[in-house]
């Protein structure tokens, strides 16, 4: 790895003039936070979002996407009423009635209600319309357009989930992520915005993602595998801090920082102010 | 109602066969109707920790393709009255059988017995898939070493997806010697990570693989070891039993190990 000798901070930091880890942001400058499962307050109703098919290919496929949607409707995040009805935005992906009896039942079991079902494919407009939803069929490129798109520099609203992200689980959100629980090691959190832990951050957090240095990474225990804010990479020092403290990554001229949350707010915040 | 348990682990030799086979026969002599199941098609052992192989005549996959009914591939165990195990094939491969089918066969079998506890493959692949297919509970067992755990942790997402919420743990081979030298994760390191409850913990011994070898349960051992208390404990919780967990660390609680904790900090 790296050689972190010159570094004084408590953690090694990484900057693009290093040829080892700087690769790793250059192969994917902007990170693509709509590829996942959204679930998104339209007026009266919740439209919950599949990603095009093309962001998840191979077979694997319907079990990813599965685990993803259960991920966000069990995550805790309750900003529904009761028996909201649900707009399901299928996009390009091929479901059939099993599938969408799957979606519905596990909508259910969170009192949300499937009503409607955009599609631009045949295959799912047909199996959802002998279900009995009413089906929206668009062409692929109207889609495209009515594709829940914000402006790059418009962050969505903040992402809330009440869970523990486990191993091999990625959660992508094109904003901030709140996280109450701990972000475990094999596990990542992608934000646009910033990202807040409340509880153990062990695997990779990426706040920033789409390019903004001003992005800050908060836990309430920072013991992480990697950081990563826009381009910046940084990895923990090898032993452990002896206290335990809440802590802020931020990027400083010669890259990741971390500093005591408490010292952070008179330092960075009220300067600013 | 009958309790369809899956035990998964995500990492290979962890111990879930023979910790399958052990509760099999612990809950069996607390009076139960206890079905085992193997679910690792093409690399079956549950046959051989449990003593059984040489009865094997029809495997699961024989129900399935309508050669034989149930009743004549479940092999009775002898020494412990109340046991069956429905032997998985060896001659085929996880993907000869759907989730659907396995879901089938263990609904068949819940009729019957209280307990089906299903011997799963590792990993996280179709046969993962066919053995938590029907699971309404799920063990996991793990080792005290980071691989484990880390793979632990990534089947307790998948099983929490797949609507499996009764998730318990049980951390085998754990050496506290070790522990106690700071040189192995403790009990309390690995829940930290996994954060699902504790069911039990069991100590490594030599004892478990003599009993392996020679495919008798340690349970059944007339003389009672360590790991066969803890094996019988944990078929005690599961019958919602209180029982205190075993204070591994008592017999490596020496006054030296005392002063060196207390310089650590």
């Amino acid at each position: 790895m790296t050689s972190d000798s010159a570094q004084q901070s408590p953690i090694s930091t990484v900057s693009e003039s290093d040829s080892v880890i700087s690769t790793v942001s250059q192969s994917d400058p902007i990170v693509d936070c709509d590829s996942q499962v959204r679930l998104k307050k339209d007026g009266e109703r919740l439209q919950l979002i599949l990603p095009p098919e093309s962001e998840i290919p191979g077979a694997a496929n319907w079990s990813d996407l599965w685990q993803q949607l259960k991920q966000r409707l069990n995550g805790g995040e309750r900003f529904w009423q009761e028996n909201t009805p649900v707009h399901l935005m299928a996009q390009d992906q091929l479901l059939d009635a099993l599938k969408l009896q799957a979606i519905a039942d596990a909508l259910l079991e969170i009192q949300l209600q499937l009503q409607r079902v955009y599609t631009t494919r045949r295959q799912t407009a047909v199996a959802a319309a002998t279900a009995g939803y009413s089906v929206e069929q668009q062409a692929p490129t109207y889609s495209l357009e009515t594709q829940p798109s914000e402006p790059a520099e418009l962050l969505a609203e903040p992402l809330y989930l009440q869970l523990t992200v486990r191993s091999g689980v990625e959660i992508r959100h094109p904003g901030t992520i709140v996280i109450l629980g701990d972000l475990n090691p094999g596990g990542a959190v992608i934000a646009a915005g910033d990202i807040f832990i409340w509880g153990r951050l062990r695997g990779v957090a990426h706040a920033g993602a789409n390019g903004n240095r001003t992005c800050r990474i908060m836990a309430l225990q920072m013991e992480p595998t990697q950081l990563r804010i826009a381009d910046a990479v940084a990895r923990a020092p090898g032993t452990l801090p002896e206290q335990i403290y809440p802590e802020v990554a931020y990027v400083a001229p010669e890259g990741i920082r971390i500093s005591k949350a408490t010292d952070f707010a008179k330092t960075h915040l009220l300067l600013n102010s | 109602m009958s309790r369809i348990i899956v035990i998964t682990s995500g990492k290979g030799g962890v111990g879930k066969t023979t910790v399958t086979s052990n509760l099999g026969m612990a809950l069996a002599r607390c009076g139960r109707q206890v079905a085992l199941v193997d679910a690792d098609f093409g690399l079956r052992n549950l046959d051989l920790l449990l003593g059984l192989e040489n009865r094997v005549v029809y495997t699961a996959l024989d129900v399935l393709a309508g050669q034989c009914r149930l009743e004549q591939a479940l092999v009775k165990d002898k020494r412990q009255e109340g046991v069956v195990l429905l032997p998985a094939a060896q001659n085929r491969m996880k993907e000869a059988v759907t989730p659907a089918q396995m879901k089938k066969l263990l609904g068949v079998l819940a009729q019957k017995y209280e307990y089906i506890l299903v011997d799963c493959p590792a990993g996280i692949e179709m046969g993962f898939q066919n053995a938590i297919a029907a699971a309404s509970e799920a063990l996991i067992v793990t080792t005290p070493e980071i691989a484990a755990v880390r793979d632990a942790d990534r089947v307790v997402g998948l099983l929490e997806a797949q609507g499996i919420k009764k998730i318990h743990l049980i951390i085998n081979r754990l050496k506290p010697a070790m522990v106690q030298a700071d040189q192995m994760m403790s009990v309390q390191d690995v829940q930290e990570i996994l954060a699902i409850p504790l069911i039990g913990v069991i100590p490594d011994d030599e004892r478990v693989i003599i009993s392996s070898n020679r495919g008798e349960p340690l349970v059944l051992a007339e003389q009672v070891s360590l790991p066969g208390i803890a094996m019988n404990n944990i078929a005690r919780r599961l019958e919602g039993e209180k029982i205190p967990f075993l204070d591994l660390m008592a017999e490596h609680d020496s006054l030296l190990n005392r002063i060196r904790r207390l310089f650590r900090g």
